[in-house]
């Protein structure tokens, strides 16, 4: 379980998170929407420990990540897998070591060739094909890219799946195909997921609940139905352009 | 207190912080071992020609300008002891500083810069895994491990391009001369001095190429900005350091 407990978080003068109160419950897929620039990824960092908040918490599994010690962050984040927006695979690795760096230590110190078996099982799960394996991550295209990120996300077999606008820059076939991955994952794995994300299509086709993330506050949380039904005018705002989706 | 006083405390605490944080990975060669060499190799074996170009354009040049202000004045073997002192104690480390500055520091603070931009580093801390003992430590360790066997060669490189150039360039100069003159200057420590000197400047600049590598932001122009900033503080600590280490020659 994740919760997020009165969040708050600023750059400067600009304040981003502004009070977020926020449930993850176990099992389910969250989607977290809100217009470019609200701070969805900043809400995301403070999950896995990569930005401290001003004020507030998150609490994952019982452990508080503003007063966890580094081997409790450690462990937090071995059961957290992150990917990234725009992948961010290690440019100087090629996708078997990318894939391998992921890995338990244990897995680490055995090296590439030890690892092998385990990077192309981690391939398969997300329908890419072994002879990627040996690429440089500057060789794939960006749909290649964010599922090599997937792969290496789930390598640590996490509990939690955070996804940082996975759609973002796809072309819709790929974004499709990337959906699908989220709702495999949940289902294969039983990953809790929080997806963050302004694409509204990824939004309804994957979260069991979404929550609209809208001046550093929540405000509207519900399943796709009630969100629809929602009569908050920023909130039907959001959402109307959904609806023929979700329909 | 003023906002600029304040940045440059933080940066020296956040650097003091970095330190320790490579002193404690240290004693674990087996986290970062494999990596340092596999840098060293990046940096030593790559820098070479260039390092022994510069060193052998620092001592040609050395033996030409003693030659030309001390013909006439002092007996011709101070060529020797000058071209020694000179290389040893200064032209050599230094000149292998400044290529290294400028081909592995430079390249360092890109890298890291560029890694950090791209949400690379989040993605080694987001897998539990450190990069410190990632990426810091190997390329420090591997600084320290190359730049005293390049500050040897480049004091031998120097030495000789001086004692050579020198004998075609200074009327009347001999190798007896030139051989005279160093053995009358040369005590040992100026030797360990110099590799001393090497290692320390190794360290300097692998240090600050990581640490500002890594406080890398923005997009290109971000990493564009780190490494002119990495090089010039490296150049900046460079020369503190040398004035630093000075009395260190008289010291022994």
């Amino acid at each position: 379980m994740i919760e997020f407990k009165n969040l708050k978080k600023a750059f400067g003068d600009n304040v981003v998170l502004d009070g977020v109160d926020l449930l993850v419950n176990e099992g389910e897929t969250l989607a977290l929407l809100g217009p470019s620039g609200t701070g969805k990824s900043v809400l995301l960092k403070h999950a896995i420990g990569l930005l401290e908040a001003d004020e507030g918490d998150v609490v994952v599994d019982g452990i508080s990540i503003s007063s966890a010690t580094v081997e409790e962050l450690k462990g937090v984040r071995r059961r957290l897998g992150y990917v990234f927006q725009n992948a961010a695979l290690f440019d100087s690795l090629t996708v078997a070591e990318n894939l391998c760096l992921a890995q338990d230590d244990e897995n680490l110190t055995r090296g590439v060739s030890g690892c092998h078996q385990e990077a192309v099982d981690l391939l398969r799960r997300v329908n890419m094909p072994a002879d990627v394996l040996d690429k440089m991550p500057s060789e794939l295209s960006g749909g290649m890219r964010k599922r090599v990120g997937v792969a290496r996300a789930i390598a640590s077999q996490p509990r939690y799946l955070l996804w940082d606008e996975p759609t973002t820059g796809l072309d819709p076939v790929n974004a499709d195909n990337i959906d699908e991955l989220i709702l495999e994952l949940g289902r294969e794995l039983g990953v809790t997921s929080i997806v963050v994300t302004h694409d509204l299509d990824t939004a309804f086709e994957v979260g069991d609940r979404i929550a609209l993330l809208y001046e550093g506050r929540i405000r509207a949380l519900g399943t796709p139905q009630e969100m629809l039904a929602n009569t908050d005018p920023i909130v039907m705002r959001f959402v109307r352009r959904s609806s023929i989706a979700a329909a | 207190m003023s906002a600029k006083v304040r940045a440059w405390l933080e940066n020296v605490g956040n650097a003091a912080l970095m330190g320790w944080a490579i002193a404690r990975v240290l004693p674990y060669p087996r986290q970062y071992l494999a990596s340092a060499l596999s840098q060293a190799y990046n940096m030593g074996i790559r820098s070479l020609p260039l390092v022994l170009i510069m060193a052998f354009l620092g001592g040609a040049v050395t033996s030409q300008q003693t030659g030309a202000q001390f013909t006439g004045g002092l007996p011709l073997w101070v060529i020797g002891s000058v071209l020694a002192a000179s290389v040893l104690t200064e032209l050599g480390p230094l000149l292998t500083a400044i290529v290294m500055m400028a081909r592995v520091g430079a390249a360092i603070a890109a890298e890291l810069a560029s890694m950090k931009v791209t949400e690379q580093i989040d993605a080694l801390y987001a897998m539990g895994r450190d990069p410190i003992s990632f990426l810091v430590v190997p390329r420090v360790v591997a600084g320290l491990l190359v730049f005293p066997p390049l500050v040897i060669l480049a004091d031998f490189t120097g030495i000789a391009a001086g004692w050579g150039v020198g004998l075609l360039a200074v009327d009347g100069l001999t190798s007896a001369d030139i051989i005279f003159g160093m053995r009358f200057y040369f005590r040992p420590w100026s030797l360990f001095f110099s590799v001393l000197k090497g290692g320390v400047f190794g360290l300097a600049i692998t240090f600050i190429a990581c640490y500002v590598g890594l406080q890398g932001t923005g997009g290109a122009e971000g990493v564009g900005r780190t490494t002119t900033t990495a090089v010039v503080a490296t150049t900046l600590a460079l020369m503190v350091l040398d004035v630093l280490m000075a009395p260190v020659l008289k010291a022994f």
